[in-house]
C-alpha cells in the first residue's frame, strides 16, 4: 500500500513544487492539497482540498482523507499581496493550531512534517557561528515572525508529546534563493543597486529551491522526531554574495536601512523586508546541518556558494531596471565613445 | 638610461592594456573578463595586481564557512607586519611550542585598553617565525560584533564571537584557536596593575579544551600594556557609547584621531610548553576541582613567564 499524504499551502511555490515531485513518485498513493486558493494547473492527481486552515472545519475534513503523513507548508515568512503583515500570525499560529486539532482527530497519522524557519534563532551579533538545534530560544526573541515561529514550535511539541506514536518533524529552514524563485529575499539580491548596511557584511546560508523541496522529501520519506536545520553546506557572505550577482552595493549607516527599505522596498520591487530580514542582512546566520546530512540523510546539491552561483546564471534576465554594476557602466561608456 | 626607457614604457603599457580592454568588451566580453584578458600584454607586477582585482571585484575569492578570508588577511599582513617588525620590535620565543598540526587552544594575557593587538601580533609571531606557518583563530568579545566595520574586519581576519560553543566547534576541525580568559578585566585594567594576570572567568576554556581534546599552549605577552596606558575611564562616556568601558589615555581622546595611534612600547611574546591534558577524560569537563586545577596552571604559567620576560625585555619603550 502506498503512502497518503496531505499538503497544507498547496497553491504557494513550495506546497506546489513538493506536490509536484510527489505526483511522480509511484509510491505514493495519494495526494491530498489544502489552501484557500487553487493549486497551479500543471497538479494532475493532487486531489484540492479548499480550506482555511485557520477554521475548525479542518477537523472535519482531514480525518476523512485517512493520510498517514501531513506536510505543513502552509507558514508564511513575508506578507503577499491579499495577506498583509498582520494576518501572517494569524495564518502561521492559529493555522498551526487548527491543523494540529485536526492531525488529532485523524487516526491513520503516523508523521507530521512542519516546514518552519530558523528565524527562532534569530540573528545577534554574539550569536554561535553555527547553531545546532538545541539552542533554540536561548536568546532573546526580538521580531514578530521569531515569536511566532517559536509559539507554534511550542503547539508542535506539545502535540508529539502527547502522540507518541506520530513521529513529528520540525523542519527548520534557512531562506531560500532559486533562479525561478519569486520571493522579498531573490527580488532584493537582484536589485539594479542593493543597499546594505554600511560596515556590516553578514554570513549568509541561503538555501536552493530545488534543494528545500529535496529535504522535505527526504523528511517525509524518514521522519525523524524533533527540530532539524535545513540550511546548504558552509556560508557566504553578502558582500561576495552580490559581487557573484553582479549587483552593486549601496551602502546605508544601519540606522537608516529599515526606513530606506520600506520607502524603496515597495517602489523597487523588494518587497516586504521587515523585521527578520533586517537583522538578517546585518549579522547574519549559520546553522548546524548535522542532523540534516546523518540523521534524515539529506545531502544538498548547492552549498552555499553555488547556490548563488546559480541564481546569478538568471539573475541579469531577471533584472528590473538597468545594470549599474560598475563592470556594466564601463562597458556602456566604451560603447558610447565608439 | 635603463630607467628611462623603464618609464617610458609604463604610457604604452597602459595604452596598450587599455586597447586590449576595449576590443575585448567590443567582442562581447565582461569588462572585468576583458580587462584580466588584456592584462597580458602588461609588466609582471601590474599583471598580477590587475587580475587580482578583477577576481576579487567578481567574487572569485575563497572564504571559509566562519568568514575567514584569507586573500584579505594576506592584503593587510603588511601593516600589521610593520607594526610587529618596527613599531613593537616584536621578540617571539618558543614558537616551536606552537603545534604545527591539529587542534590547539592558546591562552594568553590581555591587554591594551583601547584596541587589544595581542591576537593580531600572534598571528604574526606565528605566521613569520613558525616552520610550518598557518592561520590561527581567535576569540573575540561578543560586543565588537555589532559593531560597523570592525565586525566585518574581525570576522574576515579569521575572528569569532567568543563562546564555548564557536571555540568547541573550531577546536573539532583541528584549528588554532586563541582564547583570552581575562576578557575585558584584562583589558580594562588601569595602568598601575599592568601585568597582574586577572581571574580567568570560571575556566570555560578548560572545558572546551578537555571536551576537545585539545592541548592548551599558555602564551605570555610583554609589551601591550604599554600601548595605551589606562589612567583612568569614563563610565559616562561608556554607558552613552554602550562600551564595556572608555578608557582615558595620556593621548585619547585628547588628540582625537591621533590618540588612536599606540605607543611603540618593546614587545615580547613567549609560547610556553603545552599542558598536555590527554590525561583527563573528556567527562573532566564536568569535574569542577579538575577544571579549576588546570585553569590554575595555565594561570601561574604565564604569570611566571610575564615576570621572566618583563626582567629579559628591560626598558619598556627603548
Amino acid at each position: 500500500v502506498g503512502s497518503r499524504i496531505a499538503i497544507t499551502g498547496i497553491s504557494s511555490q513550495w506546497g506546489a513544487a513538493l506536490a509536484r515531485r510527489l505526483e511522480r513518485d509511484p509510491e505514493v498513493e495519494y495526494v491530498a492539497g489544502i489552501d484557500t486558493r487553487p493549486p497551479p494547473p500543471a497538479l494532475e492527481r493532487t486531489d484540492f482540498i479548499e480550506a482555511d486552515i485557520r477554521s475548525p472545519i479542518l477537523s472535519r475534513l482531514l480525518p476523512s482523507t485517512r493520510v498517514d503523513t501531513v506536510v505543513h507548508c502552509g507558514i508564511l515568512w513575508y506578507p503577499e499581496p491579499g495577506r498583509p503583515p498582520r494576518t501572517l500570525h494569524e495564518i502561521n499560529v492559529i493555522g498551526t493550531l487548527q491543523l494540529l486539532a485536526a492531525c488529532e482527530r485523524t487516526e491513520t497519522l503516523r508523521a507530521v512534517i512542519v516546514r518552519g524557519s530558523a528565524a527562532i534563532y534569530g540573528c545577534e551579533a554574539a550569536a554561535p557561528a553555527f547553531f545546532t538545534e538545541d539552542l533554540a530560544r536561548q536568546l532573546p526573541l526580538r521580531t514578530r515572525f521569531q515569536r511566532d515561529i517559536s509559539e507554534l514550535e511550542n503547539y508542535f511539541d506539545n502535540f508529539a508529546r502527547r502522540h507518541p506514536e506520530v513521529r513529528c518533524t520540525m523542519l527548520r529552514y534557512q531562506p531560500e534563493i532559486g533562479p525561478g524563485l519569486d520571493s522579498p529575499l531573490v527580488r532584493y539580491l537582484t536589485l539594479p543597486v542593493v543597499p546594505v548596511q554600511l560596515g556590516f557584511d553578514p554570513r549568509l546560508q541561503l538555501l536552493h529551491a530545488e534543494d528545500a523541496t529535496g529535504a522535505l522529501l527526504a523528511a517525509i520519506a524518514n521522519p525523524v522526531r524533533g527540530p532539524v536545520n535545513v540550511a546548504p553546506e558552509g556560508t557566504i557572505s553578502l558582500s561576495r554574495a552580490l559581487r557573484l550577482l553582479h549587483s552593486p552595493a549601496l551602502p546605508i549607516p544601519h540606522p537608516l536601512f529599515e526606513p530606506a527599505m520600506q520607502r524603496l522596498g515597495a517602489r523597487l520591487g523588494a518587497g516586504a523586508l521587515l523585521g527578520d530580514g533586517i537583522r538578517l542582512l546585518r549579522y547574519g546566520r549559520g546553522v548546524a546541518t548535522r542532523r540534516l546530512r546523518d540523521e534524515i540523510g539529506f545531502d544538498a546539491r548547492f552549498d552555499a556558494v553555488e547556490a548563488i552561483r546559480d541564481v546569478a546564471r538568471e539573475a541579469t534576465a531577471r533584472r528590473i531596471g538597468p545594470d549599474l554594476h560598475p563592470g556594466a557602466l564601463a562597458r556602456r561608456a566604451i560603447g558610447a565613445r565608439r | 638610461l635603463s630607467a628611462r626607457t623603464e618609464y617610458s614604457n609604463v604610457p604604452e603599457a597602459l595604452v596598450d592594456f587599455l586597447r586590449g580592454v576595449r576590443i575585448g568588451v567590443e567582442a562581447g566580453l565582461d569588462p572585468l573578463n576583458a580587462a584580466q584578458g588584456a592584462a597580458g600584454s602588461l609588466p609582471g607586477r601590474a599583471r598580477e595586481a590587475v587580475e587580482a582585482v578583477t577576481r576579487r571585484l567578481s567574487g572569485e575569492y575563497e572564504e571559509d564557512e566562519w568568514g575567514f578570508d584569507e586573500q584579505f588577511a594576506e592584503a593587510v599582513f603588511p601593516i600589521f607586519e610593520f607594526l610587529y617588525r618596527t613599531w613593537w620590535r616584536v621578540e617571539a620565543e618558543g614558537v616551536a611550542n606552537v603545534p604545527s598540526h591539529g587542534r590547539a587552544l592558546l591562552v594568553a594575557n590581555h591587554a591594551g585598553s583601547l584596541f587589544p593587538f595581542d591576537a593580531t601580533m600572534m598571528t604574526i609571531a606565528i605566521m613569520k617565525e613558525h616552520p610550518l606557518p598557518r592561520w590561527p583563530r581567535f576569540l573575540v568579545l561578543d560586543w565588537a560584533f555589532g559593531l560597523p566595520f570592525l565586525s566585518a574586519f574581525i570576522r574576515r581576519g579569521g575572528g569569532v564571537p567568543a563562546s564555548p560553543h564557536n571555540a568547541t566547534a573550531l577546536l573539532e576541525e583541528d584549528e588554532l584557536v586563541m582564547a583570552f580568559p581575562e576578557g575585558v578585566k584584562g583589558t580594562g585594567k588601569s595602568f598601575s596593575e599592568r601585568y597582574r594576570l586577572q581571574r580567568f572567568g570560571r575556566g570555560g576554556f578548560v572545558e572546551v579544551a578537555l571536551r576537545a581534546r585539545a592541548p592548551i599552549v599558555p602564551v605570555a605577552v610583554v609589551g601591550s600594556e604599554e600601548i595605551y596606558p589606562k589612567l583612568a575611564d569614563s563610565p559616562q562616556l561608556a554607558r552613552a557609547v554602550g562600551a564595556p568601558f572608555v578608557p582615558i589615555t595620556p593621548t585619547f581622546p585628547w588628540l582625537g584621531p591621533l590618540g588612536l595611534i599606540p605607543l611603540p612600547s618593546k614587545w615580547r611574546i613567549e609560547f610556553c610548553e603545552p599542558i598536555d591534558i590527554s590525561g583527563h577524560p573528556p567527562e573532566a569537563a564536568e569535574d569542577p576541582r579538575v577544571v579549576f586545577e588546570l585553569s590554575e596552571r595555565v594561570h601561574e604559567t604565564i604569570q611566571e613567564s610575564l615576570y621572566e620576560n618583563l626582567i629579559k625585555r628591560g626598558s619598556a619603550f627603548l
